[in-house]
């Protein structure tokens, strides 16, 4: 299992291997937004100063790769769906859960990946983070990779079909985005806003970022951040799976 | 017996908007009984349950009913067994655009359970019969049709399996590329392998398959080899061109060297053991009653007088 999951990884990473430059436009968005737009926030923390400001955005701009990145990984697994790869795996001696994991778990690494460069933008503008805090950000990362990447699959082979497919992240991406306080936490608004946000997985892991970056490790918005997105991913990869065996119906 | 199959059946839930479903019974009760080491077809129509059939036989889907052994495994309860022994080449061929063909025959090598030293001696191989090695690390979209569908064969066949699934295999290539996979084909034959072909071309199954059924609307009509199947109808076939076809038809029924006629739309066909000989007669007849032709011709029996003669319609009016 654990072999055949390996296989398809390194299938997957091959592939990144020769077509390195994508998932760099993958974090082109959050860096412009890093430079460009976190200059603009100086007044919306205590003290105005860029690395308490990074502090603040730089989370928020690393979900985002995973809500633009990570959310779209499925798209490839819908022309599988049509093109008789899905079809010959499933007839081949596969474990067929190593076909969706040796994925998800490529789409993990490179969200780590775009993960460092961007943190390490964010350092040369003047971000002060610790290695403890740097290493549990990046595992923040890691899962909700594995949460995105996972619904991504699950959205691919259930719908199967592109624009379904891109409609329907499109329409959620949005509002998760700004229920999430992925820019601006949400604490600076009403009420009704921080009651909304409560039911967005995203909000607490923007929220654990931002306890992390503030070298807050103890924060209790960490855990609850980890054990809810681990939670969503099991239950995605799950349906993902499903939906799998359901190809041949 | 390499593929036995009883009652085999498929029913599929079709959408028809609106949440309104509709039963579509793709396969109605087939049988079949594939020898070890032959090449053995199954003709027919597009949308006849073809694809279907072998999709069940190669454990991609369930039957709805009936049951069927595929190298000695039962394809239900014992899926994971019958995949062990059975290469699958579908119609849409399971080539990934994106990577290359050989990234592509090494995974499947590697997930069959090879070491990566196995595997890369199992791909050199199949890489020089199908004459694929310097096209092997090409990414796959930049690959023409045929080299695309020797591709996907040689991933079909990188665990050396007792048994390969060839669905509609030479669908959309030239007749050159077309002859070289036949010649692929009867190679994989003479190793040892067995075949199970599916086809909508007369000539493809003609000159192929040793054995073959011929299925139509879910169901086997004709079961034999080539020749027999042929022999069944008569040796050769006359086809006239003429007005008053009917008047001609119930003349030449009344002939003793003619076995069968058949008409449809100004054409009839007049089957006959011994053409050469019979024509003469033939033409004599026709004339005495004042009967112009405006064309004819003379034929060798072909599988779609086969099928015409079980389906009362031609396979190319089917397609």
């Amino acid at each position: 299992m654990i072999r055949q999951t390996s296989l398809f990884l390194g299938y997957e990473l091959r592939f990144l291997l020769r077509n390195p430059v994508w998932p760099l436009f993958g974090i082109m968005q959050p860096v412009l937004y890093l430079i460009f737009f976190a200059p603009l926030l100086g007044s919306t923390t205590a003290s105005g100063s860029m690395p308490e400001v990074l502090a603040m955005f730089t989370p928020g701009s690393m979900m985002m790769i995973a809500l633009f990145g990570s959310l779209f990984a499925g798209f490839g697994m819908i022309n599988e769906t049509r093109n008789g790869v899905l079809e010959r795996l499933a007839v081949s001696p596969v474990w067929p859960p190593a076909i969706i994991l040796g994925r998800v778990a490529k789409d993990m690494l490179v969200l780590v990946l775009q993960a460092i460069l961007v943190m390490g933008v964010a350092i040369l503008m003047g971000l002060r983070i610790g290695v403890p805090e740097f290493l549990v950000m990046l595992l923040l990362m890691a899962v909700t990779g594995l949460f995105a990447a996972s619904l991504s699959y699950g959205l691919a082979l259930a719908i199967k079909d592109e624009n379904g497919v891109s409609q329907l992240v499109q329409f959620f991406a949005m509002p998760l985005t700004l229920i999430a306080g992925l820019f601006l936490p949400v604490s600076l608004g009403p009420d009704w806003l921080q009651t909304l946000a409560k039911f967005n997985p995203l909000y607490y892991g923007v929220e654990a970022g931002r306890s992390l970056f503030r070298g807050d490790l103890g924060d209790s918005t960490i855990p609850i951040a980890f054990a809810l997105l681990i939670g969503l991913a099991v239950v995605t990869l799950v349906w993902s799976m499903r939906s799998l065996r359901r190809l041949a119906a | 017996m390499i593929i036995e199959a009883h009652g085999l059946r498929k029913t599929f839930q079709a959408k028809r908007g609106r949440g309104k479903t509709e039963e579509v019974e793709a396969v109605r009760g087939i049988d079949l009984a594939v020898e070890k080491g032959e090449i053995f077809a199954a003709l027919g129509p597009n949308g006849a349950g073809k694809t279907t059939t072998v999709r069940m036989l190669a454990t991609f889907i369930a039957p709805t009913a009936g049951t069927a052994r595929v190298a000695g495994f039962d394809v239900v309860k014992d899926a994971a067994k019958v995949r062990e022994n059975i290469g699958y080449v579908s119609q849409a061929g399971g080539i990934d655009d994106n990577h290359p063909g050989l990234d592509q025959l090494l995974l499947a090598a590697r997930l069959a359970g090879m070491s990566k030293k196995e595997a890369q001696a199992r791909a050199d191989d199949l890489l020089t019969t199908f004459s694929l090695t310097e096209i092997a690390k090409r990414p796959a979209k930049t690959l023409s049709g045929g080299q695309k569908r020797r591709f996907a064969i040689a991933i079909g066949l990188v665990t050396s399996p007792p048994l390969v699934f060839l669905d509609e295999p030479t669908t959309g290539l030239d007749p050159q590329n077309r002859a070289n996979l036949w010649d692929e084909v009867k190679a994989l034959r003479d190793r040892g392998t067995s075949v199970l072909l599916t086809t909508h071309y007369l000539d493809e199954a003609d000159a192929l398959c040793d054995r073959l059924v011929i299925i139509d609307n879910g169901t086997v009509v004709a079961e034999g080899t080539p020749s027999s199947l042929k022999k069944e109808v008569a040796g050769d076939v006359v086809t006239l061109k003429l007005k008053g076809v009917e008047e001609a038809a119930e003349a030449l029924r009344a002939q003793t060297y003619v076995k069968e006629v058949r008409t449809e739309e100004g054409l009839l066909r007049a089957y006959l053991d011994d053409g050469e000989h019979g024509l003469p007669h033939l033409l004599r007849v026709l004339e005495e009653r004042g009967l112009t032709l405006e064309s004819i011709s003379l034929d060798r029996a072909t599988l779609d007088d086969v099928f015409l003669r079980h389906t009362g319609r031609s396979l190319r009016d089917a397609a």
